[in-house]
Formats: C-alpha cells, structure tokens, sequence
C-alpha cells in the first residue's frame, strides 16, 4: 500500500515539530510514534496538508523551537499554518494518529498514560475549534509510523509486524 | 559537564556491569565508555534510528524526573540473555517471556548498582522503578521516557558502553535523564 514513488519528497516531522507544505510530491512522516501522537490535517480542495507531531498534552506556554511540543498549543498552530499556507479550515479532513500505552508494567504511576492523556487533548483542542476528527488510529501499545501523501491526502499508517493500512 | 559528572557515571557503569559478574557467575567488566549530551529530539537517533527495532529496558526513579534506559538491538539483547542464562542464544530475534523477565532483571540489577552509586556521589536517595521491557521500534520505546524529559529539559546525557566477560562483548545504550543534582556538581 506504499503510495510512495519516486519522486516524492518525504519530510520528517520530529517530536514538537510540525510541518505544512502545498507540494503534491510532499510525504509528511513521523517515523516511530508511541506515546507521541500524529495529528494530520488536509485541505482535499487546494491539497494542502500539516502534521503535528504531539509529545506532551499540556503547557503553559508554547514553545518557539517546538510549536507542537504541547498539545494545547499545536492544534491552532498547525490550523493557523495551513490557513497561512492557503487551506480553509472548514474543510480540513483531520486523522488522529498514535497515543499508544507503550508498556502495561507495574510500578510507573500513570507514566504510560501519556499517550492517552495527548489524545484526550488534542480532542479537546479540536472540539474548541469546531472541528471534527475524520479517522482515528490511537491506543494500544504497538508503536507507529505515519505518512500522508499530499498528492491524495491518503495517510498510512504502519506498526512493527502489521501491514500497512490507509484510515 | 564535569569531569567530576563524567567519573562519577564512569565509577556508577562499572559498579553497575559488575554487578552482573554476582548475578551470572561470570566475569563482567566495562571494555569502553563514552558519555555525552543529546538533544532529546535526537535521542532516537542514538538507538539506530527511530525505525531501528529494539528493546528497551526502562526504569523511572522513584518521586524525580530521573530516567533510565538502556536499549540494545535484539541480536545484542538475545546474546546477553544467552549470557546470563549460560545457554546459546536465541537466534529468532523473538524473545520469549522468560527471556523479557531475564533482561528485566538485568535491567534492575544494573539499574539499581548504578543508582546506589550515583546517590552515593550526589548525597541523595535514588530509587528505581520496576523494569518494564518494551520491544518496537526505537522512537516509540523512548517516546514515554522522552516526552517526561522533555517536560524539563531540552537535552539528555547518553552513555555509550561495550561490557561483557573475557570471551564476548556486548553493547549497550544507556539513557540517563535528567538529574539536575548531577549536572550541578
């Protein structure tokens, strides 16, 4: 189900990252998500895309070198760069991807909850906006790659030992 | 970092490795050393990369943003618990349960020595979770313990070591994070 061909341009989005970009041959990844959750948006009328790459589910303050480190504050960001980029909000398709429980073992208090915690966030944040959420790919405790291919707007998503699906 | 920082984890990784010589019977000793500051985002990058598959053992200190992981590619992972439970070792690169809970337990040993001499050196009381033991892909195993560091910090310490017994050797990645009474000596 790889819709990746040649000469498409992947751009990884690393924890706090986010990234938009109007190019067709643009492939938005994030490689290896657990606890971290992929918050995709698409225009499917201009083909304009973002990803969000979500690590925490709430701060303070923003933070300037990871606009998506907090989940309070990557949601308008990442609305606010596709709207920049010339996508309309009200069309955006959103898929929520990740938020896994990357261990059930005794003894960590919640640590691994986080995952959950960045969900219920971002869900939040969405619900604020008044935007719904298209697809969702969130919990478990198997780890994720995401892609989304600006050309269609398909995202893929693949797990250790899983084939590949499209949400 | 201090050259104090940096020879009091040398002593605590020594202490640590030996440990396993009480365990396994065996003669464990630290072969090399090499510690230095990351930034967090490019942790994964430490650990092969966030595709690599590995095994992470993770241990949080108890009541501090302390942190400890030590990730191993599965072959490596395999050939130390071969190691430990003096047989060969597994060579389908699936580990069994036996086998997570036979690295879990090396993971609290090691965890645990290396934490007493840290408190030793930093006059404060260090203690370790449980072990957890997760095997995926390297950016999801440290996504939990990264994102608690990233609360506080922007980077982290990584520690780069080859240990094992006369006959083989083994190495190992060792995340430590963050502990704001060790940057401060």
């Amino acid at each position: 189900m790889d819709t990746q061909g040649q000469n498409n341009r992947e751009i990884i989005i690393g924890m706090g990252e986010l990234a938009v970009s109007s190019q067709p041959s643009a492939v938005l990844t994030c490689l290896g998500v657990g606890s971290c959750v992929a918050l995709c948006a698409f225009d499917p009328v201009t083909k304009i895309g973002g990803i969000a790459h979500v690590v925490l589910p709430h701060g303070d303050n923003a933070n300037g070198s990871s606009p998506s480190k907090y989940a309070n504050f990557a949601v308008p960001a990442l609305l606010t760069e596709i709207t920049r980029h010339g996508g309309e909000k009200s069309r955006l398709v959103i898929k929520v991807v990740g938020g896994a429980q990357m261990s059930t073992a005794f003894g960590f208090d919640g640590t691994f909850k986080i995952g959950e915690r960045n969900v219920q966030e971002i869900l939040s944040s969405l619900e604020r906006e008044g935007i719904s959420v298209f697809a969702m790919d969130t919990g478990g405790t198997k780890g994720r790659t995401v892609r989304m291919y600006l050309d269609t707007g398909k995202v893929i998503v693949q797990s250790v030992g899983i084939n590949p699906k499209e949400l | 970092m201090t050259a104090e920082t940096v020879e009091l984890v040398s002593k605590a990784v020594t202490n640590a490795i030996s440990g396993l010589s009480g365990m396994t019977g065996k003669q464990f000793r630290v072969f090399s050393f090499d510690l230095k500051k990351v930034k967090v985002k490019e942790v994964p990058y430490e650990f092969g990369g966030p595709e690599a598959l590995i095994v992470g053992v993770y241990l949080k200190i108890k009541d501090k943003n302390g942190h400890i992981f030590v990730g191993y590619k599965p072959e490596v992972a395999a050939e130390l618990v071969g190691m430990a439970l003096g047989q060969e070792p597994n060579s389908t690169l699936d580990l069994s349960e036996l086998e997570q809970s036979v690295l879990g337990e090396i993971g609290n040993l090691v965890g645990s020595f290396f934490l007493n001499t840290l408190a030793e050196g930093i006059g404060m009381s260090l203690l370790p979770s449980p072990p957890a033991v997760i095997i995926d892909m390297a950016g999801a195993v440290l996504d939990t313990p990264l994102s608690h560091i990233l609360e506080h910090e922007e980077e982290t310490l990584i520690l780069t070591t080859n240990f094992g017994t006369q006959d083989k050797q083994i190495n190992g990645k060792f995340l430590i994070a963050p502990m704001p009474a060790l940057e401060q000596r």
